[in-house]
């Protein structure tokens, strides 16, 4: 894994890594989409409107998935200084914020037929509300500040204490009272959906997390790039100034 | 312990002069309050119910719009600079900038949230719940506006952005201080629940801002 | 304080506070665990009550088998009863249903108390619990008799 730190090798294996990725995600959405929209049975009780489901619970986990794993990368980062760490972490978060936006509003469409309101301010719904400003709110900080170096610190600084809220979303289902439903998959006591409703729910939750590892991938490799550029630029800067007035 | 208070004295001159955070955020909160009153119109009892809320809200972007001079005018001078180099134990040094925000933006906003009650005819027994509730409050609200500050405080303008980045941390806030002032007699509802876990917020960021903003001032500085 | 703290007393001062402050946080928050900011009231929850609410309120609960009654008349209004398996409340509400609306479902109700307790409702939602199957399973369950109602903790 350390072994990656060196830029060589990561942009040689991403490079194998990428097509491979988003070509199973693409499998496995085609297939996902096929089986949850056509070949799964309705629900007993919402009828076809459970197929929202299938987007929007994936969504929704990569949501976590996405800020806990920009987390620990922080945390790395601002421990071992690990080169990629930082980078990662900022490539991960508009993916983040992409999926947390659709989390919520698949999660609206879904609300409207089953709750009869498009949203409730309970507390799962607020606590992701709040992650997608977290979200927002990390990168702001990191297009704002010019020294990348810098940028990445204070933004891990930000993205840690931020962490604080990733387990408030999971149990706020337990913990409080909400118009929200305990989780069904990851839960004591086995899965409460049926099989042939938890396949394509499974389909759809690989297809998204290759589609995450396939975007985080080449966001990676493009902020290293960048900063490969920025380098650049500032030697040619000086190698330019040397010149023009020695 | 007298570098702390001095600190803090120094803050608070500052603060309350002309030019100084405390008036800013005071007639911004007394502005808002007083727009919403003049956009909800002749509804006066309308107005009553939800003034407990309304205020929590406007005393929220009063502080947020303080954030931005917590540290600028020190990084204008190079006291900052200065600050930061000689101090022993960081942290400390933070939380005397928070204690002095506080005491300059925190408690007069409590304070006159108090008196706009009376302006949007807030019922006699519900200023209790109101000023306690953000007595316990307002402190998470300097502490994590501190945090907002450190995090910004090499940018040149950082007011828009420490605002959306603190902002997610003012809602858990905003839930139980709201809900501490709306529970006055005849709500039927206990808030004691609410008091405790507000104040366990605001000793919780009593512990994290100062250490984590000590890193960020840190970090910032080259 | 006449004699000076030397760095690292100064250091384990800090600590101990730090410490000490954590402790009373957890304790606050341990104390205060419960339903402090539940979306809803269930109905035993309303019961306890002191005094009725005066504000808008939400109330959680399951709807009583047999308790909705269509009163006749030239508009729809509805009367129900929400359950929590301790306690109930009587509703009214008079407008549109969502469709998810029937005995034994789960619901979230918003509205007044009124002085005779029955709640006046402004909006009806629907609250569906964890478990997602085919109607055919459903059915089969309840063939079998291994069928469970969804529980009642709402």
């Amino acid at each position: 894994m350390f072994d990656l730190a060196n830029p060589e090798k990561f942009f040689a294996l991403s490079r194998r890594l990428i097509p491979v990725m988003a070509a199973l995600a693409v499998i496995l959405f085609a297939a996902g989409l096929w089986y949850g929209l056509v070949a799964s049975p309705a629900d007993y009780q919402q009828g076809d409107s459970v197929r929202i489901m299938y987007v929007h619970v994936p969504a929704a986990w990569m949501a976590l998935f996405c800020y806990t794993m920009m987390a620990v990368s922080s945390a790395a980062g601002f421990i071992w200084k690990h080169p990629l760490a930082d980078i990662s972490a900022k490539a991960a978060a508009p993916v983040g914020l992409v999926f947390t936006g659709l989390a919520l509003g698949t999660g609206m469409i879904w609300g409207k037929p089953i709750w009869n309101t498009w949203w409730a301010w309970d507390a799962r719904l607020t606590s992701v509300l709040v992650l997608f400003f977290l979200y927002a709110g990390y990168l702001a900080l990191w297009e704002a500040i010019e020294d990348k170096a810098r940028a990445a610190k204070l933004c891990a600084i930000m993205c840690i204490i931020g962490f604080i809220n990733v387990p408030i979303i999971k149990f706020s289902v337990d913990w409080w009272y909400s118009l929200h439903q305990p989780a069904s998959v990851f839960r004591a006591g086995g899965p409460s959906i049926d099989p042939s409703m938890l396949t394509p729910l499974f389909l759809m939750a690989l297809a998204y997390q290759f589609l995450f590892f396939a975007l985080l991938l080449i966001a990676i490799r493009n902020e290293w790039m960048r900063r490969r550029i920025a380098r650049l630029e500032r030697l040619e800067m000086r190698v330019m100034s040397e010149l023009v007035a020695p | 312990m007298k570098r702390f208070s001095a600190i803090i004295m120094r803050d608070l001159r500052l603060a309350f002069r002309a030019g100084g955070g405390t008036w800013p955020s005071l007639v911004f909160f007394a502005l808002i309050i007083l727009d919403f009153a003049l956009a909800i119109g002749p509804d006066i009892r309308l107005l009553s119910r939800i003034g407990a809320p309304l205020l929590w809200g406007s005393a929220l972007f009063g502080v947020l719009v303080s954030i931005d001079r917590i540290f600028q005018a020190d990084l204008e001078d190079g006291s900052l600079e200065i600050l930061i180099a000689t101090s022993e134990f960081l942290a400390l040094t933070v939380l005397a900038k928070a204690i002095a925000h506080w005491l300059s933006v925190g408690l007069p906003l409590t304070l006159a949230a108090g008196a706009l009650g009376l302006l949007v005819g807030l019922e006699g027994a519900a200023f209790g719940p109101l000023v306690v509730s953000l007595a316990i409050g307002t402190p998470a609200l300097s502490l994590v506006a501190v945090l907002g500050a450190a995090v910004t405080a090499s940018l040149k303008r950082a007011g828009v952005l420490a605002s959306l980045l603190v902002a997610p941390f003012y809602t858990p806030v905003v839930i139980f201080g709201a809900q501490i002032a709306n529970s006055g007699p005849g709500s039927g509802d206990t808030s004691l629940p609410a008091l405790l876990i507000l104040a366990a917020f605001t000793l919780f960021m009593l512990i994290i801002v100062p250490i984590a903003a000590a890193f960020a001032l840190r970090f910032g500085q080259n | 304080m006449t004699r000076q703290m030397t760095r690292q007393q100064t250091r384990a001062a800090l600590i101990a506070a730090v410490l000490g402050v954590a402790a009373l946080a957890t304790g606050l928050v341990l104390t205060a665990l419960g339903n402090s900011v539940a979306y809803f009231y269930t109905p035993s929850q309303l019961v306890a009550l002191a005094a009725p609410p005066k504000n808008i309120i939400r109330l959680g609960g399951l709807v009583a088998a047999g308790s909705v009654a269509f009163r006749s008349g030239e508009r729809s209004i509805v009367d129900f009863v929400v359950e929590d398996g301790r306690a109930t409340t009587k509703v009214s509400f008079e407008g549109v249903l969502p469709d998810l609306f029937r005995e034994g479902q789960g619901v979230v109700v918003q509205g007044r108390v009124e002085p005779d307790g029955r709640l006046s409702a402004l909006e009806v939602l629907a609250k569906h619990d964890e478990t997602y199957m085919p109607r055919e399973v459903a059915e089969a369950l309840k063939e079998q008799g291994v069928w469970r109602e969804p529980s009642p903790k709402p």
